[in-house]
Formats: structure tokens, sequence, C-alpha cells
């Protein structure tokens, strides 16, 4: 079989099951443009990370219903909004009448493309193209599941918004998931998801965020990513900033099997700001790649970012902050620090500040380090009692802490604690 | 009764740098037993805190020769954490500062190392023991919700050394230079915290450079470290002898050969 033929094929596939999901026309369109671009797009550059031997291309577009007792474990809230999936299946969305009668919206993707097309097509897949690169592309051809939150101007949402996204391994298929954030002038909203796998298959999962955060918009946006040891995770993260608004992340990478992640803040508006916090547990031989990016277009935006990730049995992680100013970015001001421990002698660590600066008129500054665990705290703690392995798990937790605090939900900040401490026990 | 001996204690320490060792205790031999407070004084750089971290186990000191045995057991072998189970501390004269871990935290998990699994301490009781020494060592609630040690001052630091001395509760307490930067209130409130302890089940090993300190915690016993050795031992009364006299003059009498870092 050619590649023309390969690609024919694909398309016929790719559309009759389009279709046959009764997608709207534009979608159907978006995801043949895209299909027909894959093969030329270059996969995303990531500066001292190779990962020419994974395959995050899986060519079935398939609709699989899930088992929703899948999501027993998790608990349903009413006192606030929340959305839970499983799979390709909405288990449940439970948001407050009071917020409904504000023109709160929260569904899943699909729901929204048909109800609110004016309030979805003008945004998906236009703060990520599919034009630019590979992984992009094969998001928008293969698209299967999501979920769509809108908070209309002046809407102030008190309470966290929470999506937990269950990953369905208990059968063969890729995730290709995207939530599609849209805050309109002078809303604010904080959004926190929970993203975890049941069962072992070997999956892939190409999982997409776009937030659009509109004038004087306020976006919280924190994430535990706790994908099991046989997914394969592609994620791109994406908030375009507009004027005077402000999108902050603040983020676990606690997967447990390989992960290319890509997080990007386009301050495009006067004023716009974010801070980006992530932190990355990595274990055993699993290997892990994160760009973090934020360009600072707008005059007087602020951009900082502050990574921290451990490394235990023989992981790799590499860290990659990236601060692009723009030419007229006048006042701009973008810091970054950077900085990873090694548990074990086996590990791969690299963390690295690349600044791209086009302007003059701007502060910027940057901080990285690549080290172990400080010995005169270990003994410190040690010298009170406490054995080694707990000593080394509380300066861990300590390392880590800078994002804790400045996650929305104390439900959320929980979670990633425990989930820290059992990767921190499994590595 | 516990004892903790220490017995011809020769200890070296090697420089990263130069990769050269150096002998810095050069036999030691002290004895003390629970109920007892002993001081250690000595110029600076005769190995006081050596001696204090070579007991810890601090794994920068090697002993080439000599003991050290608590209730007639060798703890050479033993790391630190299991030396503090066994009943030792030592209050540093650099605590390190944690991030993220509060100091209520970091203390629970120190008092219950200590306790079996079926058999850790309640809060209710945690929380009890906690406001009692708060409140002895006239110290802020806030203190114990903040990252242990983290932009404490020097005295907090000091003060939050004691604090874990009270809570954790040890049968020997080693004190580095604990009163080495405070006013004269934090070294009341500081000896007031130490005093409290002292009882048939609590030992302390208290290392100064100055009198001063034992005014407010009176020693049973005063020895003199003097190159690596001690070179005298007597009662509380040594102590003011030296503060009149001087190292110096203490030397140049027992006709010791060595050369004092503040002398000129």
């Amino acid at each position: 079989m050619n590649a023309v033929e390969s690609t024919e094929t694909l398309n016929a596939a790719l559309v009759a099951s389009a279709t046959e999901h009764r997608d709207p026309d534009w979608l159907v369109a978006q995801r043949t443009a895209a299909l027909a671009q894959i093969e030329q797009l270059r996969v995303p550059k990531f500066h001292r990370f190779t990962y020419r031997d994974w395959n995050l291309l899986d060519h079935r577009l398939l609709w699989q219903a899930s088992d929703p007792t899948l999501a027993a474990g998790i608990t349903q809230a009413s006192d606030h909004g929340q959305i839970i999936q499983v799979g390709q299946t909405t288990v449940a969305v439970n948001l407050p009448q009071a917020l409904r009668d504000q023109g709160v919206i929260l569904t899943d993707l699909f729901t929204a493309l048909t109800q609110y097309p004016e309030l979805t097509k003008p945004y998906l897949n236009q703060i990520i193209p599919a034009t630019e690169d590979k992984l992009a592309a094969y998001h928008v051809a293969y698209l299967n599941g999501g979920l769509f939150l809108y908070v209309p101007q002046n809407v102030v949402v008190d309470d966290p918004i929470e999506a937990h996204i269950v990953q369905d391994s208990t059968q063969d298929g890729p995730q290709v998931s995207h939530v599609l954030i849209v805050a309109d002038q002078g809303s604010q909203v904080a959004f926190t998801q929970h993203l975890t796998t049941q069962g072992t298959r070997a999956n892939l999962v190409n999982n997409v965020v776009e937030i659009v955060a509109n004038d004087n918009s306020r976006v919280k946006f924190a994430s535990v990513d706790e994908l099991g040891r046989d997914t394969l995770t592609y994620f791109n993260r994406r908030a375009l900033v507009k004027h005077n608004a402000e999108v902050d992340w603040a983020v676990g990478l606690m997967n447990l099997g390989d992960t290319l992640g890509q997080f990007d803040t386009n301050l495009v508006g006067e004023g716009a700001q974010t801070e980006t916090k992530v932190v990355a547990i990595t274990s055993q031989d699993q290997r892990e790649g994160i760009n973090t990016r934020i360009t600072n277009r707008g005059k007087h935006t602020v951009g900082n970012i502050l990574q921290r990730g451990v490394l235990l049995g023989t992981s790799e992680l590499v860290f990659n902050g990236i601060g692009d100013i723009i030419h007229g970015a006048s006042g701009a001001n973008a810091e970054q620090e950077n900085r990873l421990l090694m548990m074990t002698p086996g590990t791969h660590g690299d963390a690295n500040p690349i600044l791209l600066i086009d302007e003059n008129d701007v502060i910027a500054g940057h901080a990285a380090s690549v080290g172990q665990v400080d010995q005169s705290q270990l003994y410190y703690l040690m010298s009170r009692g406490i054995d080694r392995k707990t000593a080394e798990r509380l300066v861990i937790r300590g390392f880590l802490s800078t994002v804790l605090s400045a996650i929305p939900s104390k439900n959320v900040q929980q979670q990633l604690i425990k989930t820290i401490e059992r990767n921190l026990q499994n590595g | 009764m516990s004892t903790l001996e220490i017995k011809d204690l020769h200890v070296e320490v090697s420089d990263e740098e130069s990769q050269k060792t150096k002998e810095i205790l050069k036999g030691v031999n002290l004895t003390m037993s629970t109920g007892e407070i002993h001081a250690i004084m000595g110029p600076n750089g005769t190995g006081k805190s050596t001696l204090s971290q070579t007991i810890m186990g601090q794994p920068a000191y090697h002993v080439t020769q000599g003991d050290i045995l608590l209730d007639g057991e060798s703890i050479l072998d033993m790391p630190v954490d299991e030396r503090a189970r066994r009943g030792l501390f030592l209050a540093m004269q650099y605590p390190a500062e944690i991030q993220g871990v509060t100091n209520a935290e970091f203390l629970r998990a120190a008092i219950n190392a200590r306790r079996a699994d079926d058999d850790q301490i309640s809060v209710m009781a945690f929380l009890k023991e906690l406001d009692k020494n708060l409140a002895l060592l006239d110290m802020n609630e806030s203190m114990t919700e903040r990252y242990l040690n983290e932009g404490f001052s020097g005295g907090e630091k000091k003060r939050n050394e004691i604090l874990q001395l009270l809570m954790i509760k040890p049968k020997f307490a080693l004190l580095d230079e604990i009163d080495s930067g405070l006013d004269i209130d934090a070294l009341k409130v500081v000896s007031k915290g130490v005093n409290s302890m002292r009882g048939d089940n609590f030992g302390s090993l208290i290392i100064t450079h100055y009198q001063r300190l034992l005014n407010y915690i009176v020693p049973d016993v005063v020895h003199v470290m003097m190159g690596g050795k001690i070179v005298k031992t007597g009662d509380a009364d040594l102590a003011k002898t030296l503060e009149k006299e001087g190292y110096a003059g203490l030397r140049d009498d027992l006709g010791i050969d060595v050369a004092l870092v503040d002398e000129d």
C-alpha cells in the first residue's frame, strides 16, 4: 500500500466514523484538513529530549461506551460545579442552579459543539491550530471526547469547577480529549481536573486544553495528572490571555507512563499575566519531557514559570522553560525557575531555561538547578529519630510544596499530596 | 538510670577541597548519667562541636579509635536516626531549614518515630503537650504552622530547638552553643526550658564558650577541652574560675602545648 492510498483509506474511515457520530460539518472539515497535513508536519521540538521511538499516532476514530462504575470511587458534588467522565461517557454533570441561571455552561464537548456552536466554533482548535505540528494535527483529526466550560461576562464563579476524567484502559483505543474553557470579559473561574486511568491496556492519550481569557478575566487552572503506567501521554495546554486578564496554572504531573507535555501561555493583551507552576515526579524507567512556554506579546505583561521535579529509579525528566518576549512588549516581566532533585544515581535530569528576548525594555531572569537531596536537611530530620525514607519524603514534599498552595481547591490539594506520597513510595 | 560513656575517642574529619584528613579529637574520655548536667567549655577550634556531632552520628566525622557506649552498648555502627530513637538529642548550632514541612507536622513525625505503629500519639494529646511547651518557652502558637526553621531568626531557631527537646524528651540532650546569638531574655527562656527537663531520667551535655549560660543552667560537672582532649574536670566553680582567668591561664597552669585560635 503506498502513501497516497493509505491517506485515502484513512480519510474515508475518518469521514465515515465522524459522520456516523453526527459531528457538525465544520468539524468534519477540520478533521479531514488536519489529517491531510499530518504526514508533512513535523513533531514538536523538545530541547534535549528525544522521543523518536514513541508512537504518538493511533489512526482510529472509535466511538466506545465505557462502564460508568469505573468512576464509582468519585464522590458526586451538589454544591459546586462538577463533571465526571469515563472515556467518552459522561457519567455526571452537576452544576448548581445559581450558576446555570447566570449562564455558566458546563457540558461534554460534543454536546457543546451542537448546542452552542456560536460559543465553541470560534475557539475550538484555534488556540492550538492543526497546522502547528504533527501532534496538533493528529488531535484535530481524531478528537473523540472532552468538555466545555463557559463563563459569561462579569460572572464570578466562587467555588472551583471540578472535572474528573477517567481514561478507560479496560478496552483498547486512544483517548483524544479536549478541554475548552472560555472566560468572557471580567469573569472569574477556577477549574480543576483530575486525570486517572482504569485498566491496564497499552493506550495513547492525546490531551489538549485551550483556554480563552477575554479582557479583565481571571482563570485558575489546576490539574493532577495521574495516568497509568501503560498509558503513553501527549498533552498540550495553552491559554490566550487578553487585555488585563490573568491565567494561572498549577499542575502536578504524576503520570506513571511516558509523557510528553507542553504548557504555553500567550500574553497577547496589555497587562496580561500568568503564574505557571508545575511539579513532577518520575519513577522507574519512565521518560518525561516538558516544554513550558510563556510568550510576552503585550506591553507590561508579566509571566512567571516555576517548575520542580523529583526523579526516582532510572527515570528521565527534562524541564524546558521558554520565555519568549516579542519585539514591542515593552515593560514586560519574565521570570523562571526550574529545579530538579535526583534521588538515585541512575536518573537523568535536565533543567533548561531558554530566553528569547527581542525587546530592550524588559525585566527577565532565570534560575535552574539539578542536584541531590540536601544532606544537611536529611541529617537534621534523622537526628530527631525520623528514618531516612520518611526524612527523604518530607524533604521532597517540601521541595514540591510551592505548587500545592497555588491549587485553588482543598480537595485537589489533598489529592495531589496523596498522589505524591504514593508515587514516592512506589518509586 | 542511663549512662553515656565516651572512651578514648579519636575523631578525624576530611576536608573536601584538599582531600586531607585532620584529627580533631585525640582521646576524649567522659562518662555521664541521667540526672546529671555536664558542661564542656573550651576555646574556639578545640573540638567541642566535633564531639557533639560525633556522638549524634554526623557522617562527616570518622571515629578512628575508641568507642561511644549508651547503656553499655556501642552506638558507633548505628545510623543517626537510630541513635536518636535510643534517646540522644542534639540541639544544633545551625539547624537546617525545610520548606513545605510545618513545625507541628515535623514534631509529630519525630514523636511518632519513637512509638509503635499501633500506638501513635493522638492529636489531642499532641496539641496539649505542644501548648504547654509553647507557653513555657514564651513562643507564639503561629510558630507551629510555619515551615520548619524557614525564615526563623537566630533566636527563634534556638527556641525551636528547645521546643523539640521538650516534645521529644530524650535521655541525653547535647546542646551545642545553644546560647550563641541570644539576648539575655531569650537566654533565660531557653534555660527555663532546659531546667524543666531536669530530673532522674534526663541528662545533658552543654557546650558553651561562655560561663554566662551556666548561671542559668547550673551544671553538676564542668569539663574543659583543649587540643582535642578533656584537660580538666571540676564542679560549677571551675567555670567561674575560667571566666576570670581565661583559657590561656589554665593552659599555662597545666603546661599544655596548644595554640589558642584567638591568641595573638
